[in-house]
């Protein structure tokens, strides 16, 4: 009876003990809680229980989403968001992982130089990228009269079109995406490349056995950062866009300002969260993953 | 053999070995070229994709006329500083984007420092898990999620507010504020902490004197990170802001969109540019510690 007691003392007392850690933690667990899962828990809510015309009362329905659905605007909206966001990525692996390759194996001054002029962009915010763009590949702009000068003069520009923001957010991408690869290179041992040189192995051989599998991590995260980043953009496609098709975030945004439709604009934001659901768990698996395994 | 023959054969003598040199540099250089081809390559095309955009806001800025097939501008000059420097609206808009950034670069520290203590520091069930959680701001498309809250803060009339865009651009700084202070405080050496209170000093004083100079490099880079992208923060500002809260970034898509004037946009961008330049000044530092991925868990 006695012994019953003080274990019980004990559990209150280890349960006092984590008091300190839990009030700690809990401001930006509740703000986070408050302005992320609340809003989005709602949206959710509120996009599937459409009120009744006679009675107001709210129940489930699908409306608002066979709405958007036979929209054929915003269904081709939609389309133009996973296509410029699957080209985006895509262009993006494709000049980050030479270029990740390159930095990894090469210290020359050449690579040095490289590096810095790559990790510029991180400094250079989305707004002052889009003015730079406008007036660099905008029509009479400095591309169009470099190029005039060296007699090349069937230059079509980008700006206002699909490829102008594949252009600029890919430029916008570049310096995180080689980051994230070359941390992930940089894990993998010389020895082990070595030694497979030392057996034959071939450049493409050493990639695709070695190098691939072990930056698996790093290659998933740069894929499902991206790919949500794009997806949720609205800055680049905003201002160097065509008028339509829209991406979804303009989309949301002149739904939302401009023809004063909340529940409209409500169900786009819905439709994409569910678009990058998979990749976002995709992502915190990633790294969830990652941690647990670097603490055992 | 004639006189002739043997003449050009002095001289082919006499301007081999220079003749070899020369074609050693040659083919040392060609070697080069060969190795750093990719690199040069790679360095050509960043040098006018990276390169040639950021100097066209540059030379846009001192231009007075820049008419159409010049490769520079026409008219050089520093007329328009003034005139955009002194713009009602430029005026407006500078203080409240730095006041806003700093009172969310404050309230970020506020809130999020004292959980990164405890996530390093301190045992509790569900560390880990909570921990984790703060990954989720970084799942979800940013644009379609502001959308969300702008709903939720439009019935709390907190849109058009200096508060709602204090709490909208606050979301953005959680996960870099925990993750990054809260690797440093778990990367202090525990052993000279406790040598310290073995000698006798109080933990204040420990925690003052020895556990905060190791963590102050990385509390600095988060602490900068936070303020300068919340100063850039343009698509938050934008739809919880408007029509009264109009930061810098906001003003630039109006400039952007009506504005015949291009240097007005020009000199607005390079004044923006200024923190930026800061965080470029502390750049090593950073990319060293891998500041920037570990804000996003890499």
């Amino acid at each position: 009876m006695k012994k019953n007691f003080t274990r019980r003392g004990q559990n209150l007392s280890t349960l006092l003990g984590y008091l300190p850690g839990y009030l700690l933690v809990a401001p930006p667990v509740l703000l986070m809680l408050l302005l992320i899962f609340y809003p989005a828990a709602q949206s959710i809510v509120r996009t599937l229980f459409v009120a009744n015309e006679g009675d107001g009362l709210r129940s489930f329905s699908l409306l608002r989403y066979t709405d958007f659905f036979n929209n054929r605007i915003l269904l081709w909206n939609l389309w133009f968001t996973v296509w410029v966001t699957l080209l985006t990525v895509a262009g993006l692996f494709v000049l980050c992982m030479p270029l990740a390759l390159y930095l990894r194996f090469s210290d020359s001054r050449i690579a040095a130089a490289v590096q810095v002029l790559s990790l510029f962009p991180l400094f250079v915010p989305g707004i002052i990228l889009a003015f730079a763009l406008i007036r660099f590949l905008g029509p009479h702009g400095t591309l169009d009269t470099l190029l005039q000068t060296i007699g090349f003069t069937s230059f079509r520009t980008p700006y206002l079109r699909p490829s102008g923001i594949i252009f600029a957010l890919i430029w916008e991408g570049l310096p995180f995406t080689i980051l994230v690869l070359t941390a992930g290179l940089r894990q993998v041992d010389n020895a082990l490349i070595e030694s497979a040189r030392d057996v034959g192995a071939g450049d493409w051989q050493i990639f695709t056995r070695i190098l691939l599998p072990l930056m698996q991590r790093s290659v998933l995260i740069a894929f499902c950062l991206n790919f949500i980043g794009v997806f949720g953009s609205y800055t680049i496609p905003y201002l160097l866009g065509p008028a339509a098709p829209q991406m979804m975030g303009v989309s949301m945004q002149q739904t939302y300002s401009e023809y004063q439709d909340k529940l409209g604009a409500e169900t786009q934001a819905v439709i994409t969260f569910l678009c990058c659901a998979l990749i976002g768990v995709l992502y915190v698996r990633t790294v969830t993953r990652q941690r647990i395994g670097e603490r055992n | 053999m004639t006189p002739s023959e043997t003449a050009e054969e002095q001289a082919t003598e006499a301007t081999r070995p220079k003749q070899t040199s020369v074609n050693l540099t040659l083919r040392a250089w060609l070697r080069v070229l060969r190795r750093e081809s990719f690199g040069l390559v790679a360095l050509l095309l960043l040098i006018v994709g990276i390169l040639g955009p950021i100097s066209t806001v540059f030379l846009w800025a001192f231009t007075e006329r820049w008419r159409y097939p010049s490769l520079l501008p026409t008219e050089w000059g520093i007329k328009y500083w003034a005139q955009t420097l002194s713009r009602a609206d430029i005026g407006s808009a500078l203080p409240l984007s730095i006041m806003l950034s700093l009172v969310v670069t404050g309230l970020s520290a506020l809130i999020c420092l004292p959980a990164a203590y405890a996530f390093a520091r301190m045992r509790f069930p569900g560390r880990q898990l909570l921990l984790l959680s703060f990954l989720v701001t970084n799942a979800f498309p940013r644009f379609g999620l502001y959308v969300s809250i702008a709903i939720v803060f439009f019935r709390l009339d907190l849109v058009g507010t200096v508060p709602g865009v204090i709490l909208i651009q606050l979301i953005n700084t959680l996960l870099l504020m925990i993750w990054i202070p809260t690797s440093a405080f778990q990367g202090v050496d525990r052993a000279l902490e406790e040598a310290a209170l073995d000698v006798g000093a109080s933990r204040l004083r420990v925690f003052v004197q020895i556990t905060l100079p190791m963590v102050l490099p990385a509390l600095g880079a988060a602490l900068l990170l936070t303020f300068v992208s919340t100063f850039y923060e343009a698509q938050g500002a934008l739809l919880i802001g408007l029509p009264n809260v109009r930061t810098m970034p906001v003003l630039m898509y109006s400039l952007i969109n009506n504005q015949v004037i291009v240097q007005y946009g020009a000199v607005i961008s390079l004044v923006l540019w200024l923190p930026s330049f800061l965080l470029l000044a502390f750049v090593q530092r950073f990319l060293r510690g891998n500041a920037v991925t570990a804000g996003l868990g890499v």
